[in-house]
């Protein structure tokens, strides 16, 4: 850090960099690239959970006037030796590498010919003429039966059960032999989507004798992609060449190549032509990936107090047929985080993972957030057992400064910059604690239903395990003073064009317009845009560049001005000497000299601008927030009115409030979807049930509430002080939610355990309280 | 989600496109606004040959009305009044549903269209959607035929044969079937206003706003100058398979006096009439409890209505 | 194969005409012939907004028509609203300074909306916004800058600020 520049832009809520191209509609998202030739892909999808293929005959598709190929497993699936993403472990049981259903499908929606053709038209022409029988079988649907179901959703793994940790806590044990009171209570969370407004997409140009395949995709991680597509296709990653544009959305849908990425990927090679596959919403919705079916049984020891004395968790989650990536098994994470921001004592947990004949899970905004959502609905529903009020009863048992460092049985280690007791009461102060409970109990008298819903979470950030440690940052200044500025990211919404070039501004003296983020090909590798983790990491590295580069300017226009490099300061790219505005050079001067007049550089110096920072980052950074909302029940239709939403966070130094803000409410309302709206449903025979946006309801603006903002600011220890916060908001907002319509319908002596709380789910609770 | 091949045809006259559809018969589907047939062709969940557009058939736009003694007058743009009645309003079944919301003549006299109008998915779609579509789309959920159904509307139908009237009561068949024969159009839907004391109201839960609706209810009520209840219709959406009329409760309020009805316990009686089925989004039983109250928060509104306006007169 | 239609249909002040497929989505052909890629396919079955244009003044979705519907008509889409180089429309402008967006896929549908509801509407409460703009849908913002938007676009297009 250099103590001469001061902080002009970072803190501020600058204006995005990104908006005035894609307001006017010039964005360039990946259906936006047109190459000479480009060939149009479409798949055949199983209508069956499970079945097995009799008969496959493709030459009527074939045929068809404009297709140009049809592929079948046997075409591609050879060239493939695992789907597996570079952050799993190599050994932990994967399903297999079938790009292209191969005799027997898995899944409705599973992929088993892919069709190229001259416009996506004609494709889905061909498709229909594919001469194609299957024989059903039983499919596995519930994932609670699946561990003992005699069919098999992947006969190669020989079980239904490929993962199961367990990891008993003989201190649990005997803290419930002796406790007052032990509650126990199983939290159901259902199918969910991440919904991206850009579904994925991939084009991919094979370039014959050099051997290079270009690509242009939707990603959040173009180094994974460049990285798995390189090995997927058997070639150098030198001459994988991935084109970076605009990104209409992912919620962690797009940091790893899906099966038909990679599909395109085989093909465009084996083809030699252009080859774009932009999936439908139909296919988004089947297909893509599904999340957060999950449960987990908690049981919570409490003394007299209502203090936490130990816990017991069991958790099981359906990982589908293909999870997005490679083996999630993300259960075991859900129970280590548990804890939270509760002295919990100790904890007993075991996590099992099966496979289904459903859509494969994957990353969605806060992966392992059931934590929150079974701990959060828990403490509520101990409070209710044990006649405390909610947030007394989180008061008692939130961690306090004078806790910090804090290390839970789980496994966990707090830094002393977290501060969920402080959001917990800045939560309650703005929301209007005492207030509502008066104007609550008010109401119910006269027949209305109020309630409120408190969520506190630690949410893990920036982690920095294996492939996800680092982020790099070239940065080079031009000969014209401008700058560009070459990252790993995969910016898809988070603003990184806006926000890395404030935190360069700063470091380096100059405005945010001066400076230009690129990513993807010519960037260095990083682990891309996810994981609550570019304001940290990415920022890291976009300083560390920064702070380098401002050294050699600063040492060349010392040189150039024949004054002491400690006497200059830099502003608005101009750098002069301090008390002597009229001694200066500018960064053009600067640059120009490096570049194109090196000989007048200091002796010895090398000439050029360029500085490459690779930031590494600890392993963990957390960031906490605490959720308060306001509902009406209305108990003659079952309908959800959300009243008030109130959000305290807590992720350190903010780079930009506005983003920030942004961040929170998105992830809120995508969670205020999860429980209230959105339900990827299947029946028993495992057909989806909502494939299009008429069923799978995601929420509007109508549906969702202003979201009030508090922060407090406690700086991370990281450079700049930054914690993340992108995926807070979907983590804190279900459980917030669930606990306000929960807390409504209390009056009816019903206590909910599964989301979604539609007006149907809400009118049969109350049906079955007043029986 | 692309469209099949097709051929296209864009008739400029009601006997064009009556005669295409003749001409093609089962292979040939009549194109309104597009809202729900355009999707359905996407998906490929349905597909004709030849697609008969009716957007350039200038006859079937518009809204016209003619009052007792006086002649058609055409109030917005076309006169398709050939077989109005004295005191009916006409709406040319091409009318797009936004055209039906903001029209003065169908605000003043088919008070329910207007106030269903809004409820029909968002702006967008009902700058483009029409109110022919709907009925002939026969959507159990959708608003335009609930309300025709309880004011007893006409529909005024095409074909080969010449022009014929159906009574609501016989349009509506099963959900998306009607009285409709491959080469019949539906060409317009004729109301008669209601004369003396009367209120409207109109109102539906749906998941989300915009959505189709889970339960709904359209109710008029008319009184004498007594204050007792002469006239009520209430029609329900979303609770049957198609839209129906809640009888139960038309009977129970005749004769009532305005303001000794006890709403909800008469808007319970609507559960008699329904026959709803479950879906993804709800299940038959939430459909008949919430559509019961809701036909008794409707008429509760109908009522308070009906008091002013029999204070004001 | 179905006979190509030919269309003549005016994008954004210029005359596009061409050879089309009557099963051609107007989308496809704003996207595909008259090169409007700020059209956006989000769903291609009418209810998440990213595809809505302006025909003839009206705000439809442009995957609920086929092209050849649009013979003669006026399109306007996002590329065609701004007033030149320099000035935003005040509904972009807006959206830029409300932060009424982020990865910025549904904005250009939302732009338009937005403008279409503020013609009809320029003096809308919060609660008139809310339900006029449910017509399209937004995955990253929550919507809370794009009500605030619409809210600033009304001000400095002469309604009310209420």
């Amino acid at each position: 850090m250099s103590p001469t520049t001061a902080a002009r832009y970072v803190g501020q809520s600058v204006k995005r960099l990104e908006d005035p191209r894609l307001v006017t509609g010039h964005g360039r998202y990946v259906d936006d690239v047109v190459l000479a030739g480009m060939l149009h892909v479409a798949f055949a999808r199983s209508d069956l959970a499970r079945g097995t293929i009799t008969h496959l005959d493709t030459s009527a598709a074939a045929a068809l006037d404009g297709v140009r190929a049809v592929f079948v497993a046997s075409d591609l699936n050879p060239q493939v030796d695992s789907l597996r993403a570079s952050m799993f472990p190599p050994h932990a049981p994967a399903p297999p590498p079938n790009l292209l259903a191969d005799k027997d499908v898995r899944f409705v929606g599973d992929p088993y010919v892919m069709v190229v053709a001259e416009s996506r038209y004609i494709a889905e022409d061909a498709i229909e003429l594919l001469d194609v029988e299957f024989e059903p079988l039983e499919p596995v649907v519930d994932y609670e039966t699946a561990a003992d179901a005699s069919a098999l959703v992947h006969p190669e793994l020989e079980t239904n059960l490929p993962n199961q940790m367990q990891v008993p806590n003989p201190e649990q044990t005997e803290a419930f032999a002796g406790a007052a009171q032990v509650i126990t209570e199983t939290w159901y969370q259902h199918r969910q989507t991440n919904v991206p407004m850009e579904t994925r997409g991939i084009v991919a140009s094979w370039q014959p004798h050099a051997g290079v395949m270009e690509v242009w995709a939707s990603t959040q991680s173009p180094h994974e992609l460049q990285l798995m597509g390189a090995r997927t296709l058997g070639i150098g990653e030198h001459k994988m060449v991935v084109h970076f544009g605009d990104v209409g959305g992912a919620f962690g849908q797009k940091v790893f190549l899906g099966r038909e990425d990679r599909a395109v990927l085989v093909a465009a090679k084996l083809l030699g032509r252009p080859l774009k596959w932009i999936e439908d919403r139909r296919e988004n919705l089947l297909a893509a990936n599904h999340a957060r079916i999950e449960q987990m049984t908690v049981s919570i020891a409490v003394d007299e107090d209502g203090k936490f004395l130990a816990a017991n968790l069991d958790q099981l989650q359906d990982d589908g047929a293909y999870p997005l990536g490679g083996p999630a098994g993300l259960g075991a994470m859900s129970t280590t985080l548990f804890p939270g921001p509760y002295r919990m004592g100790p904890v007993s947990w075991q996590a099992r993972t099966v496979h289904t004949n459903t859509c494969g899970r994957g990353a969605y905004r806060g992966p392992w957030q059931m934590e929150s959502v079974a701990r959060e609905q828990m403490i509520d529903r101990v409070a209710s057992e044990i006649g405390i009020d909610p947030l007394e009863l989180r008061r008692r048992n939130v961690l306090k400064p004078e806790d910090l460092p804090y290390q839970t049985s789980t496994g966990l280690s707090f830094e002393t910059t977290i501060s969920p007791d402080q959001t917990l009461d800045q939560a309650a102060e703005i929301i209007g604690y005492e207030d509502f409970r008066v104007e609550q109990a008010k109401a119910r008298e006269r027949g209305r239903y109020l309630g409120l819903g408190i969520a506190l979470y630690i949410e893990p950030t920036s982690m920095g395990m294996g492939p996800l440690g680092t982020e790099s940052a070239m940065l080079r200044v031009e000969v014209d003073g401008h700058i560009n500025l070459f990252m790993g990211t995969g910016s898809h919404g988070q603003s990184l064009e806006t926000t890395m070039a404030q935190l360069v501004a700063d470091e380096l003296g100059v405005c945010p317009e001066d400076v230009s983020l690129h990513q993807g090909h010519g960037s260095g590798y990083g682990f891309g845009t996810g994981g609550s983790r570019s304001a940290v990491i990415a920022g890291g590295a976009a300083r560390a560049a920064a702070s380098g580069m401002r050294e050699k300017v600063i040492a060349i226009a010392a040189h150039l001005l024949e004054a002491s490099a400690g006497d200059l300061e830099v502003t608005d790219g101009v750098i002069s000497v301090k008390g002597t505005p009229s001694a200066q050079v500018t960064m053009a001067q600067v640059a120009a000299t490096a570049y194109q007049n090196s000989d007048a550089l200091p002796e010895g110096m090398e000439a050029g601008l360029e500085f490459t920072a690779r930031f590494k980052t600890p392993p963990v950074t957390h960031s906490n927030a605490c959720h308060i909302c306001t509902c009406e029940v209305d108990p003659g239709t079952g309908k959800v009115t959300l009243l008030r939403y109130v959000v305290s966070e807590d992720c350190g130094n903010m780079i930009n409030p506005m983003v920030v803000h942004g961040q929170v409410a998105g992830g809120v309302a995508q969670g205020i979807g999860g429980a209230l709206y959105e339900h990827a449903v299947y029946d028993e025979n495992g057909n989806p049930l909502a494939s299009t946006f008429l069923d799978y309801l995601v929420p509007t603006a109508a549906e969702v509430p202003e979201i009030e903002h508090g922060n407090v600011v406690v700086p991370s220890d990281t450079p700049g002080g930054h914690k993340g916060t992108g995926e807070g908001g979907a983590i804190g907002a279900p459980p917030a939610v669930f606990n306000a319509v929960a807390d409504a319908l209390a009056p009816f002596g019903v206590y909910p355990n599964r989301q979604p709380l539609d007006p149907n789910a809400v009118l049969s609770l109350i049906a079955s309280g007043a029986k | 989600m692309k469209p099949a091949a097709f051929e296209y045809h864009a008739p400029e006259s009601v006997s064009d496109a009556v005669g295409l559809l003749a001409q093609y018969g089962d292979d040939a589907k009549p194109l309104a606004g597009g809202q729900s047939l355009v999707p359905m062709l996407s998906m490929r969940l349905t597909r004709f040959e030849h697609i008969v557009d009716l957007n350039q058939v200038q006859e079937m736009f518009g809204v016209s009305s003619t009052s007792s003694g006086n002649g058609a007058n055409s109030a917005n743009g076309i006169n398709g009044a050939a077989r109005i009645k004295a005191d009916e309003v006409r709406i040319g079944a091409m009318t797009r549903q936004a055209s039906v919301e903001t029209n003065p003549t169908v605000a003043q006299k088919v008070p329910l269209l207007h106030l269903a109008s809004p409820y029909i998915g968002h702006f967008q779609i009902r700058n483009r959607g029409t109110i022919g579509g709907s009925v002939a789309h026969a959507d159990p959920a959708s608003e335009y035929p609930a309300v025709m159904l309880a004011l007893g509307g006409i529909a005024e139908v095409a074909s080969p044969l010449g022009t014929r009237d159906i009574p609501a009561a016989d349009f509506f068949q099963s959900t998306f079937t009607t009285a409709l024969a491959g080469d019949d159009l539906l060409v317009a839907l004729r109301f008669q206003p209601w004369a003396g004391p009367c209120s409207f109201a109109f109102a539906e839960i749906a998941r989300r706003s915009g959505d189709f609706a889970l339960a709904g209810a359209a109710v008029a009520l008319g009184a004498n100058e007594a204050g007792k209840i002469n006239r009520a219709a209430v029609g329900m959406l979303g609770v049957g398979s198609t839209a129906v009329r809640a009888s139960s409760v038309e009977a129970a309020l005749s004769g009532l006096a305005v303001d000794e009805v006890d709403a909800a316990e008469v808007g319970r009686l609507a559960a008699q009439d329904m026959d709803p089925v479950g879906d993804v989004h709800a299940s038959a039983e939430y459909r008949r409890s919430a559509g019961s109250t809701l036909v008794g928060r409707v008429l509760a509104d109908a009522l308070v209505q009906l008091t002013e306006e029999l204070k004001d007169g | 194969m179905a006979e190509a239609v030919a269309i003549s249909v005016k994008v954004n002040g210029r005359l596009q005409q061409g050879l089309v497929e009557p099963r051609l989505t107007l989308a496809d052909f704003l996207r595909e012939k008259a090169l409007c890629t700020g059209v956006h396919l989000g769903c291609e079955h009418g209810v998440c907004g990213t595809c809505t244009i302006l025909l003839d003044g009206q705000a439809v979705r442009s995957c609920l028509m086929f092209a050849v519907q649009a013979n003669q008509a006026e399109v306007t889409t996002v590329e065609g609203l701004a007033l030149n180089e320099d000035t935003l429309h005040p509904v972009q402008q807006a959206f830029s300074d409300c932060h009424g967006l982020q990865c910025g896929f549904c904005t250009p549908g939302f732009v338009i909306s937005v403008a279409a509801f503020l013609e009809a509407n320029p003096d809308p409460t919060d609660e008139e916004i809310r339900h006029g703009i449910s017509g399209n849908l937004c995955r990253c913002t929550g919507y809370q800058g794009i009500v605030a938007a619409t809210r600033q676009a009304a001000a400095t297009m002469g309604g009310k600020s209420r």
